[in-house]
This record gives structure tokens, C-alpha cells and sequence, in this order.
């Protein structure tokens, strides 16, 4: 039986930029293909190139044994290839059974809708899925993950046979990734194959059949996930030896820098939450989503303020009514959705670092060019930032580098505690090991950090105390050395320590 | 959930605009520079009287009011909003006057103070609406152009005018001062003030911030709100300001003061550069967008074509300029595609 | 009934005011005039239908005035050169949806916003056919007001066009792809995209439309008198985008209909006959309609903050 898909020899340049030299893939039937790499690696090239997004310089592309001298991105969905993005492409204000409708209906101007049977398709759907909403709800009211459930949707009522899932989880944790690993396993049983992209190794033993490994626009390595391991997929993907370990606290835990007693916010649905953080120490904000770890991140900050339960800082109590306030008291917050929250893409990376610190470095008001440069400089210089400069708009940079410029504009504020919301999602392997590094030595200096991480092995590697939320609410305090089957059991409300 | 897409395309237009930032808008503002040059060229030589300093005055009276009103719209462009009832505003600001002194019998300064204090208050109103209660700048402002406008002819009763203003006021819109029109010092502090805070002050930083991606500016420790109510209210006490300087060159307050003057201040501030979507725009842009219209409806007027012609000719100039700027834009980010930046190939 | 609930709080409000006018007023409720108000009404309605489409679009035009003033100067002037009326209204129709499609190419074709687009096109034909025109009225030739039929006979043509455009387009909303590819381009464009349907395609013809329905409006208008008033559009397109905002349209786009669209018209329709017939003196039109607005607005606001949406 011929592959659903063969890519031959694929290059495809981009002015003087390479981003692939001649990259062969194959899927086949009824196979989860993991695609793995580095940033900059090529992936996302090679799959605009199988979406037809972009065409490729060279190499041949085969679809079901018949050759595709052009791809286009029509042509591409007529034969079978559907991608899944990160972020959903729906329709906010629209209902969940128009958006699936308008994705698989056609798109002639003048045919008449049948509203009954886009009902019953859609919730037909919705059913092959496990999806428990309505489909007349609007998709604005949905969650990110039950926004990917229509996603997957579509793509099943598209009868795709070529299914690209790019970080499908990314902002999924344990229990939707389970349910989701067991979509794309009903999928396959089909005859569908899955490209599977994903920075979560355990994701990739746990799902895929094989993988690909990509560096620096070649293929490096292709074959059964069985006969790998994890530092040998992370050693193909850096080409060079890398431990997956974390580096080791070094900090002394001093006095309590915060402390919360019965916080609540009833806008955020936390409540109850009664939690110390120490100088120097790191604890770990671990649950499912939904738990209430943003909100609660979110309501120390100042976004969505408390309206019960105390908090002290230095054992005075405060009150935190805006995020001006909180940065006053000391707090600081890297929020997880960096292109929208973290940064400002539009404006410089210096703009961007001095952001939050305009009362001290600005005093009077009045913008000084010179020392804001210097603060920047200082910055790019310590935390190793990629960037033309400091006048450089922070769209040009890629993801890590974002982030670091995000973590930058938060410690030019010398906080007293450290929100980190996801610090590493979306961050290839080498930036990731720098911001640990980074975390420690914050910790090492005194800092209080709270690192809220749905990458359980960042969370048991990194923390020294784990807290664990739930239903809005910390239901346990575990020790780092616990295992993850103790932060699993106590985010999904079972027994700790039980079997 | 904001529409994804919709950020989507318009940050790739805002990432164009700036990837290009400092290069466009300079050769924007030069451009600008060159039509004021064009015009002024063009109406020397084909109409009398137009380069004496007398007619220089009187350009300049005349787009006092305007200018005004474009330098505080920019200000509240920038942070991705737009106010159409400023135009309305000065109307009922002139009224108030009116009423304040003729009426009320107040003395002019306090009856001018009292008026600043209207329309700052009126201003706040938008502001407030806007920002605390999340409601869409274009939707209220409308409202408000419709409500000011009504408030005055309402107190005027639709024919009332209010006439006789002291001398020693209408010094103000109508002699001189050391040579020059009386109101041009007024607008040229007011004008280097509007400069200094949007270009060299935290707040007109955190304004840019706000217009660019009000959700970032508030993670960042930006008092979002705040500001909003405060350009709005920038815009309300200039829309007085406006208004007192009105009466004065005119000698008279109608309800009609005004009408249409919220185009003319959008229309200079468009064609200054300014993004309609926020973050990206001058105080000296708008200044040379103004005074091209300025000069332009002067300059029609001394080749003998009527106030219609210099109409249509300002639409036009303004479809010319927003669509050249749209082209050029186009051009260089497709001489860029070929190589793409960090963050596209991010995810490869 | 929760899909509606604002077009059914427009129309209790309606409700409430045509009651009070029953009880304080009820000269208010005599044939002649209530037919003539609904005849003069009815191109604005019409007008308002083609402001819906742009605002659920995610646009705007504040042009239409302008155009609505273009369209029956031209009308007068083709049906003093003795055209005869069937000519006469697919000119207006087609130089209507000519000014659309001038707005409509900047927009979708250039990607300009349209609030600056519109108020560029709209000075330029305002002030165009002023310089034109001169302000003077054109005179109409016998036989061509209320399309040579008797008053009340041409005044219940004209409504019964505005309703049966309202009704027809209310269902190509409803139940035709391309009314659902515009709510889906006002939701999101991107997206839109992605799914195979062409945004500015549809930006364009939405424009070009609502220019189309403007120049009927026109027509519908000019056949109501003997005379054609240069300045009859001006402040058309405020009375439009009022009633649609009160109806109940989102002006991000995506949301509403053209039910809601209808109560809001007549609602804002009611108000000033209303204010006349309680003795509320005329000029304070013009600062009630403002407050209109603004609740309108106000309502959505907290409407939508009980729905809980981000």
C-alpha cells in the first residue's frame, strides 16, 4: 500500500536563508509520524510546504502514489491534508455548528443552508470526540481546548487522510492530553496518518509509531520511536550531548516574602488559597488547566484583584488593587501568553525591557534615551538576548528571545516575588536550559520565584516546594523530591501516595 | 477570545509598519514636506496676494481652531481611539460661553475657566464611557457628536446668538500681539506642550503602548484606564480651548460653531501619518498634515475657486496620501519577504 | 428567545413609547400622517439595511449621505430629461452602487480602513456636487411623484418595497452562504480566509451592495415630492448606523440582524413625531437622538459583560 504521503528531495530557500537542503519524508497509513527539531530547524517550512503554503525549490511530492507537481493550499485540502494549528482559526461570535459547517461546506455563494442538518452533523461530531458541549454554543464562550475539539472536528468531518497537529497540547495538560492521544489514536484506526509536532518527549513516546528528527533544514534521523530514548532524540535534535537535567538549587530558603491566607477571587474562580513563599526558594505551581494557577497568578499581580482572604508581604499585610500596585510591592509576573501579554511586539526591545520601570528610570516624566539604551544593553548583555539591537522592534525576534526580553522587562523591576506563567512553552531545548539557569541564580540572589509549568518534569526538576491546585484551590503542598504520580494524583483529587 | 485572525493581519501590518518604523515615517513626513512645498509653490505663482505676511496671519487664524483640535486627536488616535464629537464640543463650548458671561453675567476670564471646565468634563464623560466601561470609541463619540451638538442648539433654542464680546477679548482671535496673530502664541505653546508629551514623556510612551496592544500595555504595569480618560479629557479641555478662541476671531457664539470640524482634525491627522489603529504616528506629522490642508483651502481661495473645490481637493489628497503610503509600505515589505525575519522561520 | 434578546427589548421599548403616546398623545395616531411618516421612513430603512451588512462586515460608511444626496440629484435630473421611471431608478441603482464600489476597492482591495476611506469619499461627492449643483433643487416632472399613482396608492408602493427588501435580505442573511460568509468575515477575517472564503471579495460586494440599496433609497425618496433637496441625505448616515447600533449590531462585526435593525429604525423613527406630539420642542432632536445611542451602546456593553465574554 503506497504511503498517504512521500516528500522526495525537498529543498526550499528563502533568499539567502536555507531552510531546507533536500528533505525526504514519508508517512503512511494509519500512523502517528512525531516531527521533532529545534527552532529554526525547518518543520514549520516543511509543513506549509505539504499544505502547500509554500512551494518547494526542488524535490518531488507524491500523495497517494500520485505525483503533485503543484501544490496549492486548495489543492492540498481537496486531497486530503488538513493541519491543526496552535492557535484555533475560528469564528468568535459564530456558533460551533456554523464554524464547523463553513469549514466543511462549500464555499459557492448562492446555496441554500439546511440549519437542521449542520445541528445534527456537528453534534455528531462533537460525539465522535467526546466533546460534551452544545453545538449552538458560540464559540467565544468556549476554552482554548474545547476550541481545538471543534478544531479536530472539522478535520474529521473533512474526511482528511493527511492530519499535521502542530503543539496540539501546548495548552493542554495531562487529562485533555490523554483524551486527545486517544482522538488521534481513533483517528489512525481509520487509515489516517498523523503528523505529530510536538517539544513534549514524553507526549512523543507515549503517542507516536515513528519520528523524524530535523536540524538545521535536513532530516537527521528517521525510524521507529522504540529504538530511541530521550537524551538520544534530544542529542539528534542539538547534534550535540545534552542532559534533560535541571540544574541543582543552590539557594538558601529564607524568610517568607509572601504569604496569602484564604485568597479568593471570585471573577477568577480561585478561592481558599493560603500559600508561602520563601526568599530564595522556587515553588512550583503545578494542576491541570482550568486549576486556577493563572488566575491565581493573575490575582497576586493585580489583574483580576482579591476580594477575599489577606495578603502579606514581609509580614505587613498589603492589599493589591492593579498592577501598579503589585509592581510597587515588589511583584512581578511573566505571563504566559508572551505575544500578546509579555511584550509589546511593535515597540523596541528597549521600550519593551523599560516598560515597567519608568517611575525609576524616568524620574519627572521625562524620557531619557541614554539611560534607557544603557539599562537595555545591560540586559541583552546578561541574559544572552539575539537581537540586531536595542532599537530593534521585538517582532524580529524569535519566540526565545521574546521571552528573555519579557523576563528582562520584569527583573529591571528587582521584584521581591517572581510569577513565571509557562516560562518555557514554546521554547526550543537550549533556551529552555538558560532560563533554568537563570532561575536559579535569581534564587540563589534572594529572589522568591513561583513557576506555574504544565511540564510536569519542569515542575519536579526545578521546584523546591510544589504546590497543587485544583477546582480553584491548593489541595496539596508536596516536597520536590515527590514523584509525579504524587503531583498527578493530588491534581486530579485522588489519594496521594496511592497506588 | 479577540478574533485571532483579526490580530493576526493586524500585526502583521503593525510589524510592517515598524519593521520599516523609523524609514517610513520619516520618508512620510517627508513627503508630507514636499506637497507643503508643491502647494506653496503652486499658488506663489498663480494667485495674487498669496506669500504676503498678511494672508500668511491669516492662514494661520484660520487653522488655529483645527489645529487644536488635531493635535488632541492625535493624541487620542494614538491610543486607537478617535473622538468625532470634538467638532460638536466646540459648539457647545461656545454656548457655554456665551451663556456664561451673558447670562450668568460672569466676568470673561471666569466664564473662559468654567468653560475648560465643561468641556474637560465633557471630555471625561467619553473617557469614562470608553474606558471604564469597555465601549467602542467610534460608537460613543458618535453619540457624543449627536448629544454636544444637541445640548447647544437645545440652549440656544436653534437661533440664539450671543454677540458683543468685550475688546479686550476679541483681541484675542482678531488683532495682533508683537506682530503676530494673538492666538499663534497660544497654539504654538500649546502645540510644543502636545509635542513634548507624546514624543518625550512616559506618558506619551505609555499612550503608544496602549494603542499598540492596550492588554500588553496593562500586564506591563500601565495604568490603561487612566490614560484613556485622561486623552479624552486632553481632548474635551482643547475642544474648549478651541472654542474661546472661536468666538473671539468670529465675534460671535452660535450653536453651529464647529460643524464639520472633527473631519478637517481627523482628516490632518490621517494625512500627518498617524495609524488609525494606534501606536504609530507624530505630533509634527499631524502639524504638516494641517498645515497642507490650511494652505490648501487658503491657496484655492486666492486662484479664485470656491470653498467646494477645496473640498473635494482634501478628500482626494487624503485617498492620495492614505493609498501612496499603503503602496510604498507594499514595496518594501516585498523586497523583505524573500528573507525572512527570526520570528517567522521561529517555528521551523 | 436568547438569540433575541435584544430585538425583543428594542421592541418593549417601542412598545412602552407607542403606549405612552396612546395614553398622553394619541393625536399622535392618525392614518394620513402615521402612512406618510412610514413613507418617508421607508428609504432610510432601506438605507439602514445596506449600513447593517457593512457594519456586520466589520466596517463602515459614513459616505452613504453623500451618496443618498449623488443618487437622487442624478434621479431628478434623468427624470427631467423625461427618462422614463423604470431607467431612471436602475441609474440610481447603478451609480449607487458605483460610489460603493469606489469605497469598497480602497477597502478591500487596498486594505485602507474604512472610517477614513468613507469620510474621504464623503467630502469629496459632498462637496463635489455642491460645487456642481450650486444647492439648487430640480424639479421633477408631472407624473413622476409617487410614480404617477395617487398619494396613499405611491405611498404604500414605497413601503411595501422597503419592507419586502427588508424581508428578502433578512432571509439572505439567514439562509444563503453568502449572508453567512459576511457574518463570518465580520467575526473573523483570518479565519474566514483560511476557510476558502475571499474577505475582501466579500468587503467589496457588501460595499457595492449597500451603495445599490442606497441609490434605491434615493429613488424611493426623490418619487415622494415635486422637488429633489441636494442636502436630503445629510445625516442619513447617522440615523442609519443609530439604528443599527439600537438594533442591536455589533459594531466589531459578527453579530446581530436586521429584525433588530427594523426595531431600532422604528423606534428612532417614533421618537420625533413623538417628542412633537408631547409638546417636546424640536430642537432638542438632536441631543435625544445622542442619548439614544448612548444607552443603546450602554446596554450592549453590559449585555455582554452578563454574558460573560472576554
Amino acid at each position: 500500500m503506497p504511503p498517504l504521503l512521500q516528500l522526495a528531495s525537498v529543498t526550499k530557500s528563502f533568499g539567502a536563508v536555507r531552510a531546507l537542503r533536500g528533505v525526504s519524508f514519508d508517512l503512511q497509513a494509519g500512523e502517528v509520524h512525531a516531527l521533532l527539531g529545534e527552532n529554526g530547524a525547518g518543520k514549520s517550512t516543511l509543513i506549509k510546504i505539504i499544505t502547500g503554503a509554500h512551494s518547494p525549490d526542488g524535490g518531488t511530492i507524491t500523495i497517494a502514489g500520485k505525483r503533485v507537481p503543484q501544490l496549492s493550499p486548495t489543492i492540498a485540502r481537496k486531497l486530503g491534508v488538513a493541519c491543526i494549528y496552535q492557535q484555533p482559526a475560528l469564528f468568535p461570535d459564530l456558533s460551533v455548528a456554523e464554524n464547523i459547517a463553513l469549514r466543511l461546506e462549500s464555499v459557492a455563494l448562492f446555496h441554500l443552508i439546511d440549519w437542521p442538518e449542520r445541528r445534527t452533523r456537528a453534534a455528531e461530531l462533537l460525539n465522535r470526540i467526546g466533546a460534551h458541549f452544545s453545538p449552538d454554543m458560540e464559540v467565544r464562550h468556549l476554552s482554548m481546548p474545547e476550541q481545538q475539539l471543534v478544531e479536530i472536528a472539522c478535520t474529521l468531518g473533512a474526511g482528511a487522510r493527511i492530519v499535521i497537529m502542530d503543539e496540539p497540547t501546548a495548552s493542554l495538560t495531562q487529562t485533555e492530553q490523554v483524551l486527545l492521544s486517544a482522538v488521534v489514536r481513533d483517528l489512525c484506526q481509520s487509515g489516517v496518518g498523523v503528523i505529530y509536532i510536538s517539544h513534549r518527549l514524553d507526549e512523543i513516546f507515549g503517542l507516536a509509531d515513528r519520528v523524524t528528527v530535523l536540524r538545521d533544514g535536513e532530516s537527521v534521523s528517521t525510524g521507529p520511536v522504540k529504538e530511541l530514548n530521550e537524551s538520544a532524540l534530544i542529542k539528534l535534535m542539538v547534534g550535540r550531548e545534552v542532559t534533560q537535567t535541571y540544574p541543582p538549587s543552590e539557594a538558601e530558603c529564607g524568610e517568607v516574602v509572601i504569604s496569602c491566607r484564604n485568597l479568593g477571587c471570585s471573577a477568577g474562580g480561585i478561592h481558599d488559597v493560603s500559600l508561602d513563599v520563601h526568599a530564595g526558594e522556587v515553588v512550583g505551581l503545578a494542576g491541570l488547566v482550568g486549576a486556577g494557577r493563572t488566575e491565581l497568578a493573575k490575582t497576586l499581580f493585580g489583574i483580576t484583584p482579591c476580594d477575599s482572604g489577606t495578603l502579606f508581604l514581609d509580614g505587613k499585610q498589603i492589599e493589591i488593587r492593579s498592577s501598579q500596585e503589585a509592581i510597587a510591592n515588589g511583584i512581578a509576573l511573566v505571563p504566559e501568553d508572551r505575544r500578546r501579554h509579555g511584550v509589546i511586539l511593535e515597540m523596541s526591545v528597549a521600550a519593551n525591557i523599560t516598560m515597567a520601570i519608568h517611575r525609576r528610570l524616568f524620574p519627572g516624566t521625562w524620557l531619557r534615551f541614554n539611560a534607557e539604551r544603557a539599562e537595555a544593553l545591560e540586559f541583552i548583555r546578561d541574559l544572552d538576548i539575539r537581537t540586531s539591537g536595542p532599537d530593534a522592534p521585538v517582532a524580529s525576534l524569535s519566540g526565545g528571545n521574546q521571552q528573555k526580553v519579557s523576563v528582562a522587562r520584569w527583573l529591571a523591576t528587582n521584584p521581591r516575588l517572581l510569577i513565571l506563567d509557562e516560562p518555557t512553552q514554546g521554547v526550543d531545548v537550549g533556551a529552555k536550559n538558560e532560563i533554568h539557569r537563570l532561575i536559579r541564580r535569581l534564587a540563589k540572589k534572594g529572589m522568591a520565584v513561583l513557576m506555574i509549568s504544565s511540564d510536569l518534569p519542569e515542575v519536579l526538576g526545578m521546584s523546591d516546594r510544589i504546590a497543587v491546585m485544583r477546582g480553584g484551590t491548593i489541595v496539596a503542598i508536596l516536597w520536590g523530591q515527590s514523584t509525579a504520580h504524587d503531583v498527578m494524583a493530588a491534581a486530579l483529587g485522588l489519594e496521594v501516595g496511592a497506588q | 477570545m479577540a478574533g485571532t485572525g483579526e490580530t493576526k493581519v493586524l500585526h502583521e501590518y503593525r510589524q510592517a509598519m515598524t519593521v520599516l518604523g523609523k524609514s517610513l515615517r520619516l520618508r512620510h513626513e517627508s513627503i508630507l514636506l514636499l506637497i507643503l512645498a508643491a502647494e506653496w509653490l503652486f499658488f506663489a505663482a498663480a494667485g495674487r496676494n498669496f506669500t504676503t505676511l498678511d494672508n500668511t496671519f491669516n492662514i494661520l487664524r484660520h487653522s488655529v481652531e483645527i489645529g487644536l483640535l488635531a493635535l488632541a486627536m492625535t493624541a487620542v488616535v494614538l491610543t486607537g481611539g478617535i473622538d468625532l464629537s470634538v467638532g460638536s464640543l466646540l459648539g457647545l463650548c461656545a454656548v457655554l460661553f456665551g451663556t456664561f458671561w451673558r447670562d450668568a453675567h460672569l466676568p470673561v476670564w471666569a466664564a473662559m475657566l468654567l468653560t475648560l471646565g465643561a468641556g474637560a468634563a465633557a471630555g471625561g464623560f467619553n473617557g469614562t464611557l470608553i474606558a471604564w466601561l469597555r465601549l467602542p470609541p467610534l460608537i460613543v463619540t458618535l453619540g457624543t457628536f449627536s448629544l454636544f451638538r444637541g445640548l447647544a442648539e437645545a440652549m440656544t433654542r436653534g437661533v440664539d446668538t450671543f454677540t458683543d464680546f468685550p475688546a479686550s477679548f476679541l483681541f484675542l482671535g482678531q488683532e495682533r500681539w508683537l506682530g503676530l496673530p494673538a492666538q499663534a502664541p497660544i497654539f504654538v505653546c500649546f502645540a510644543g506642550a502636545m509635542w513634548l508629551l507624546v514624543h518625550c514623556t512616559t506618558f506619551g510612551r505609555s499612550l503608544r503602548a496602549i494603542g499598540f496592544s492596550p492588554e500588553g500595555a496593562r500586564y506591563a504595569g500601565i495604568p490603561v484606564r487612566s490614560r484613556v480618560v485622561a486623552v479624552y479629557l486632553l481632548a474635551g479641555l482643547t475642544a474648549a480651548m478651541a472654542a474661546i478662541i472661536y468666538t473671539a476671531r468670529l465675534g460671535q457664539a452660535k450653536a453651529d460653531a464647529g460643524v464639520g470640524y472633527e473631519l478637517f482634525a481627523i482628516t490632518g491627522v490621517v494625512l500627518g501619518g498617524v495609524s488609525i489603529f494606534g501606536g504609530v504616528g507624530s505630533v509634527h506629522g499631524t502639524l504638516l498634515g494641517v498645515a497642507a490642508i490650511a494652505v490648501l483651502n487658503n491657496g484655492l481661495a486666492h486662484v479664485r475657486q470656491p470653498r467646494e473645490v477645496a473640498g473635494m481637493l482634501t478628500g482626494l489628497l487624503l485617498l492620495l496620501a492614505l493609498s501612496g503610503s499603503e503602496f510604498l509600505k507594499r514595496l518594501a515589505t516585498r523586497r523583505d519577504r524573500c528573507q525572512p525575519s527570526p520570528a517567522a522561520t521561529e517555528k521551523a | 428567545m436568547k438569540a433575541y434578546s435584544r430585538e425583543v427589548s428594542v421592541a418593549l421599548t417601542l412598545g412602552g413609547l407607542l403606549l405612552g403616546l396612546a395614553i398622553f398623545a394619541p393625536s399622535f395616531y392618525q392614518a394620513q400622517p402615521l402612512l406618510s411618516l412610514a413613507a418617508r421612513e421607508a428609504p432610510t430603512l432601506v438605507a439602514a439595511c445596506g449600513m447593517a451588512l457593512v457594519i456586520l462586515c466589520r466596517q463602515i460608511d459614513i459616505s452613504i449621505g453623500a451618496q443618498f444626496s449623488v443618487c437622487s440629484v442624478c434621479a431628478g435630473l434623468l427624470a427631467g430629461a423625461h427618462w422614463p421611471i423604470p431607467l431612471v431608478l436602475s441609474a440610481s441603482i447603478t451609480i449607487g452602487a458605483s460610489l460603493g464600489a469606489l469605497n469598497g476597492s480602497l477597502v478591500a482591495g487596498l486594505g485602507l480602513p474604512s472610517i477614513v476611506v468613507t469620510l474621504a469619499t464623503m467630502v469629496t461627492w459632498r462637496e463635489g456636487l455642491r460645487w456642481l449643483r450650486q444647492g439648487i433643487w430640480v424639479d421633477l416632472p408631472e407624473g413622476f411623484q409617487w410614480f404617477g399613482l395617487r398619494q396613499s396608492a405611491g405611498q404604500w408602493t414605497i413601503i411595501i418595497l422597503a419592507l419586502t427588501v427588508l424581508v428578502l435580505l433578512a432571509l439572505f442573511m439567514k439562509h444563503l452562504a453568502a449572508g453567512r460568509f459576511i457574518y463570518a468575515v465580520g467575526s473573523d477575517a483570518e479565519a474566514a480566509r483560511l476557510a476558502g472564503i475571499r474577505p475582501r471579495r466579500i468587503t467589496f460586494a457588501v460595499f457595492v451592495f449597500a451603495g445599490a440599496l442606497v441609490g434605491l433609497a434615493a429613488m424611493m425618496n426623490v418619487a415622494q415630492s415635486p422637488q429633489v433637496d441636494p442636502n436630503s441625505g445629510t445625516g442619513l448616515e447617522l440615523k442609519t448606523i443609530a439604528a443599527v447600533v439600537v438594533g442591536g449590531v455589533a459594531i466589531s462585526g459578527g453579530r446581530g440582524n436586521l429584525w433588530g435593525v427594523f426595531a431600532g429604525l422604528l423606534l428612532l423613527a417614533c421618537l420625533g413625531p413623538a417628542l412633537t406630539h408631547l409638546h417636546v420642542q424640536a430642537y432638542w432632536e438632536k441631543a435625544i437622538q445622542g442619548s439614544v445611542i448612548l444607552l443603546a451602546v450602554v446596554a450592549d456593553g453590559g449585555h455582554r459583560r452578563n454574558q460573560g465574554s472576554p
